[in-house]
């Protein structure tokens, strides 16, 4: 403890030198757990919007639905008879069916998803209760729909216009109907708003003849916790089982490789810091000699002077990380509170990119960041305090080169 | 003086080393920070770049407008005068043509008949030219599951996943069944030489990459490209570059078609103006400037801290040249000379060593394989540090200024001395 | 994905099927409209058919013209050898029920087009293959009714309205417009459940051939897009020749 005690009166004595250091380490400090609080933030971001929108807490589909396969579609849909039959009833789990169309907005020619669903449903963001109605303005056999901006951006459609959009039905006759654009929705998941078009699920199964038929059925979160469910890809009464985890699998992937990135960064940013704090050991070690050799006459052991040393250096971290909380709390603490805006783009991997990422800092991560910064302020603080352990006291005394 | 000076730093290696050493690893640091920040925050931007976009992209204007149909019936007539045109223009910059298609690719049996079919995105590259650069882009050698790289005409990459799902190893041969620029039929034989993982399900599920003469004469494209990308001479976007470039080109347009009708004279986009690259653009730019801030502060911070300990430590010396009769403001504008000096001689060795590395780097690409599980072309294990103007003098900026800085408020203390306490530091 | 132009092509094919699925018919004084649709199919339908035809597309930016040659038996089976341009040339195409083979000699395969490829109006275009391979007779699949009289490119026609009675079809409601005197449609359009113009095809040239009146020229349009539509033009036509068995074999793709 004396050795504690002694290292951070050292310490503080040195006065603008140490804060120095210890600001640029704490800086460091700040930034690293900031860096990965970002991504941390932007995983838990496209996960829960992904879920909100897209995926559900896990879903049951048609054994034959491939969503990267739109042939698909013409066989991928069933009756799903019991299976969640009352989770449907309840409004926990919501059947979607999905028919491949061709939008006409503006003469041009757009290819879509008809997409079905309960306007009444509660398990997805979507804003389905806008299905509900219909204005006066708009004809009696008028569907009403909603998109997404990115869909709405790209047909150049208000809301309030009307498009026309052509399908076939079961038998494979063709019917097209106008739509109205009751609503637009903004969204970070490209995958419910790009082609997609959202309609009446009764709607959809009455104009292409599927009556009670879905191509999957999107789950809540109260029906994947209640219920035991079969393992992720097996078959559940005919239908495939898909759980949250291997729905997001990709965006996992993503943050993986951005991650690796930011380490590279994060490192050159410690090293930064950390070779303040070795010039300043080196600096000590040598300037000290007298202070080392007056230790070693007083009785200390080379290796006692030599922790005091590496303590001291040590303890530069702790400052820093102690300093970080002071200035870096309140700083992370207000981006977490407006977020880090980020640019609307469509992300090559389809990625939901939220325009505001709001940094997430774990426990864990802050632990791990100050064990990172300590741990290495260690080192580099050992390194140059090993020259002690070679010193011969006598010289050390007098103050001469080693 | 300054001779005397810098003959004291060149000759008295116990005084100038440790503060050139540390001002030259300050310099180094900082020029490879502001080199990987510039190149790894561009990540995004450069796949884009590699990918679809170019850093500018020639295309007729019709389709410009629908670029996301991929209507080939839309393509470029005499892609290759244009090209020569460009090349001859911008000599120093990348210029390829490339297709993309959709097609089907139709899995025979033994004997000859439909195995099995799936749908397929194309890109059409040049992938077998002597020096092509295409495959680096996409990133293909290191994406490669099973198999090798195409080495003659008629040889295609798919995904692995498309691969794995008809049963087709490399050396197995396939149809692809699309449409030609008129319209027609468009049925080509390929080998498979290897198969790819793309990082993205969408493409994973099916997609293919043949050189683009094959796709020429299969789609009856000869002499045309759905588009012409151009890459500047510098490994990270540059958007300046991209607009002077593309600035000439169209006031040049009429050089190129000049009795053409409007809607396929080729237009030049940068990258800035595709598909929603704009405010990633500058998203990019605001978040590195950001980062290189931070650093260049803090890097500034660390070698004041160097500059303060450098005076701090010779307040003996100080003292004894103050006891000597030297004058108190000599003695300090002599520090601050020599703070210039070591400043400028340990940011030259950084910068010269930082340079260096960067340029290596830049060569080789950074690879992060190892942090990563799989390399794939939409997530490139390779990162390349970004070699700009700037990186030649952004290490003084800490280097100089702060050593500078941190000996004038070290030496600051000089003009605090008392002589009597002067004595007391002569003893030892 | 952009293999919708396939379509263009396959336009060929129907030309030659055209004439059996097209066949609505006619008569004079207090005719129905079944009469007038046997009328029409006295006219436009045949045991076997030899058809050499060309089809010129109007492209966003050029047009091109392609010939083939179509030997075609009732409604089941057919083959199609594609003569000009020379890209296309040798391509060969057969129908047996309610399959289909397309032989290229570029890659010398057969390739079959099946299952949700059938379905498949591949990037929404018009036509699907399973279009091109629905060819029956148009009262086997609609009934009909004279809704009017009216005057069509100078001629004097009759006004019929044809509603689904089968599930499985294309369009739910065609109208036609068929010359009072030749029994010859010289417009039909076709329309979706909802009543929505979706296509409209435009006949004309009636010509007569081997004691039939039939229209030469054939203008296809989609009503929902913009574009000239594609036109077919029939150079030749033989009705009820005799053909022999192995043209509407796989081996005679090769």
């Amino acid at each position: 403890m004396w050795s504690f005690k002694i290292a951070f009166k050292n310490l503080i004595g040195a006065g603008r030198r140490t804060w120095l250091n210890v600001a640029v380490l704490s800086i460091a400090f700040v930034v690293i757990v900031f860096f990965n609080g970002l991504l941390d933030g932007w995983n838990i971001q496209a996960r829960t919007d992904t879920t909100a929108w897209e995926t559900g807490y896990g879903r049951m589909t048609h054994p034959l639905y491939d969503p990267y396969d739109p042939y698909t579609l013409a066989d991928a849909h069933g009756l799903s008879g019991s299976l969640f039959a009352s989770e449907i009833q309840t409004g926990n789990a919501v059947p979607v069916l999905i028919t491949q169309a061709s939008a006409y907005p503006n003469g041009r020619l757009i290819n879509v998803m008809l997409r079905g669903i309960d306007p009444r449903q509660n398990v997805l963001l979507l804003p389905s209760r806008l299905l509900d109605s219909l204005p006066p303005q708009a004809g009696e056999e008028t569907i009403p729909a909603i998109i997404g901006h990115r869909m709405a951006g790209a047909c150049q459609l208000n809301e309030g216009d009307k498009m026309i959009v052509r399908w076939r039905d079961v038998n494979g006759t063709f019917d097209a109907r106008e739509v109205f654009i009751a609503g637009i929705f903004r969204t970070t998941v490209p995958a419910v708003d790009a082609g997609q078009v959202w309609i009446p699920l009764e709607a959809l199964r009455n104009m292409t003849g599927l009556y009670g038929e879905s191509t999957m059925i999107i789950l809540g979160p109260w029906v994947t916790e209640s219920h035991s469910m079969p393992r992720p890809g097996t078959l559940l009464e005919g239908w495939r089982y898909e759980d949250r985890e291997m729905l997001l699998q990709e965006i996992e992937d993503v943050i993986k490789a951005k991650r690796s990135s930011s380490v590279v960064i994060s490192v050159l940013l410690l090293g930064i810091a950390l070779l303040a704090v070795f010039d300043t050991q080196v600096l000590s070690v040598f300037r000290r000699q007298k202070e080392i050799g007056t230790y070693i006459a007083l009785g200390m052991t080379r290796l006692k002077v030599m922790f005091i040393f590496t303590i001291e250096g040590t303890m530069h971290s702790l400052l820093a990380i102690a300093l970080g909380c002071v200035w870096g709390i309140p700083l992370l603490k207000w981006l977490q509170h407006t977020g880090i805006p980020m640019p609307q783009m469509t992300d090559q991997a389809g990625l939901a990119v939220s325009d505001k990422i709001i940094p997430i800092y774990s426990m864990g991560l802050i632990l791990t960041s100050v064990l990172l910064v300590v741990i290495s302020s260690l080192v580099v603080s050992y390194l140059p305090a090993r020259k002690i352990a070679k010193m011969r006291p006598t010289e050390a005394l007098k103050g001469k080169l080693i | 003086m300054k001779k005397f000076l810098l003959k004291g730093i060149l000759h008295d290696r116990g005084r100038s080393l440790v503060p050139v050493f540390v001002v030259a690893i300050g310099a180094l640091l900082t020029v490879f920070l502001y080199s990987w920040v510039t190149g790894a925050m561009g990540d995004s931007i450069e796949m884009s770049s590699n990918f679809n976009t170019g850093d500018v992209k020639v295309m007729t204007r019709a389709y410009a407008a629908e670029a996301d149909q991929i209507p080939n019936d839309l393509a470029i007539l005499g892609a290759g005068r244009i090209t020569e045109q460009l090349k001859n223009r911008w000599p120093d910059m990348d210029w390829v043509a490339r297709i993309r298609f959709g097609a089907l690719a139709d899995f025979p049996d033994r004997e000859g008949l439909t195995r099995g079919q799936g749908p397929v995105a194309g890109w059409a590259i040049d992938l077998l030219s002597a020096n092509t650069k295409e495959p680096s882009r996409f990133n293909l050698p290191g994406a490669i599951v099973r198999g090798a790289m195409p080495s003659q005409s008629r040889e295609c990459l798919i995904s692995e996943e498309l691969a794995s799902r008809f049963d087709v190893k490399p050396g197995d041969s396939f149809t692809l069944f699309g449409t030609t620029m008129e319209g027609g039929f468009s049925f080509t034989n390929y080998i498979v030489s290897g198969t790819l993982k793309f990082g993205s399900a969408g493409l994973d599920r099916g997609a293919v990459i043949l050189d683009i003469r094959d796709a020429r004469s299969a789609f009856c494209m000869d002499d045309a490209a759905g588009e012409i990308l151009g890459y500047l001479p510098v490994s990270y976007y540059d958007h300046k570059m991209a607009v002077a470039v593309q600035s000439r080109f169209n006031a040049d347009i009429k050089e190129f078609a000049p009795d053409e009708e409007k809607m396929f004279e080729p237009v030049m986009l940068t990258l800035k103006e595709q598909s929603g690259m704009a405010e990633l653009v500058d998203y990019s730019k605001a978040i590195s400037a950001m980062l290189i801030f931070i650093f260049v502060a803090a890097m500034a911070i660390v070698l004041w801290n160097a500059g303060l300990l450098g005076g701090l430590r010779r307040y003996t010396e100080f003292g004894v040249r103050i006891a000597l009769g030297e004058d108190k403001g000599h003695i300090y504008r002599s520090l601050l000379w020599e703070a210039v000096m070591i400043g400028c001689i340990g940011s030259l060795a950084g910068t010269a060593a930082g340079v260096a590395l960067v340029y290596a780097l830049n060569v080789k690409g950074f690879d992060m394989s190892g942090y990563m599980q799989n390399a794939t072309i939409l997530m490139p294990s390779v990162i390349r540090p970004a070699i700009t103007p700037v990186v030649y003098y952004i290490g003084f900026i800490p280097g100089v200024f702060s050593m500078l800085l941190g000996n004038a408020l070290a030496g600051a203390g000089i003009y605090r001395r008392e002589t009597a306490r002067l004595f007391n530091e002569l003893e030892v | 994905m952009k293999y919708m132009n396939i379509r263009i092509v396959i336009y060929g094919f129907i030309m030659c099927l055209l004439p059996v699925c097209t066949q609505p018919v006619f008569a004079q004084q207090a005719l129905t409209a079944e009469d007038v649709l046997e009328r029409v199919d006295r006219n436009l339908s045949s045991g076997t058919r030899i058809v050499e035809s060309s089809m010129t597309i109007h492209g966003r930016r050029t047009s091109r013209t392609i010939t083939s040659k179509g030997w075609s038996q009732g409604d089941k089976r057919s083959f199609t050898e594609y003569l000009s341009p020379a890209s296309e040339a040798g391509t060969k195409m057969l129908k047996l029920e309610d399959q289909l083979w397309i032989y290229t000699p570029a890659a010398d395969r057969t390739i079959q087009i099946s299952g949700h490829m059938l379905r498949q109006s591949v990037m929404g275009s018009d036509l699907s293959y399973e279009d091109m391979m629905d060819d029956r007779k148009l009262s086997e699949i609609y009934t009909a009714r004279i809704t009017g009289k009216d005057t069509l490119g100078g001629r004097n026609v009759l006004v019929i309205e044809m509603t689904a009675k089968v599930n499985d079809v294309a369009y739910y409601r065609q109208k036609a417009w068929i010359d009072e005197e030749r029994f010859v449609p010289l417009r039909q359009e076709m329309y979706a459940r909802s009543g929505q113009l979706l296509k409209r095809t435009d006949l004309t040239d009636v010509e007569r051939i081997q004691n039939r009146w039939f229209p030469r020229t054939m203008v296809y349009k989609d009503m929902l897009k913009e574009g000239k539509g594609t036109e077919f033009r029939v150079i030749s036509i033989i009705f009820n020749q005799e053909i022999p068995g192995h043209i509407f074999s796989k081996a005679s793709l090769r």
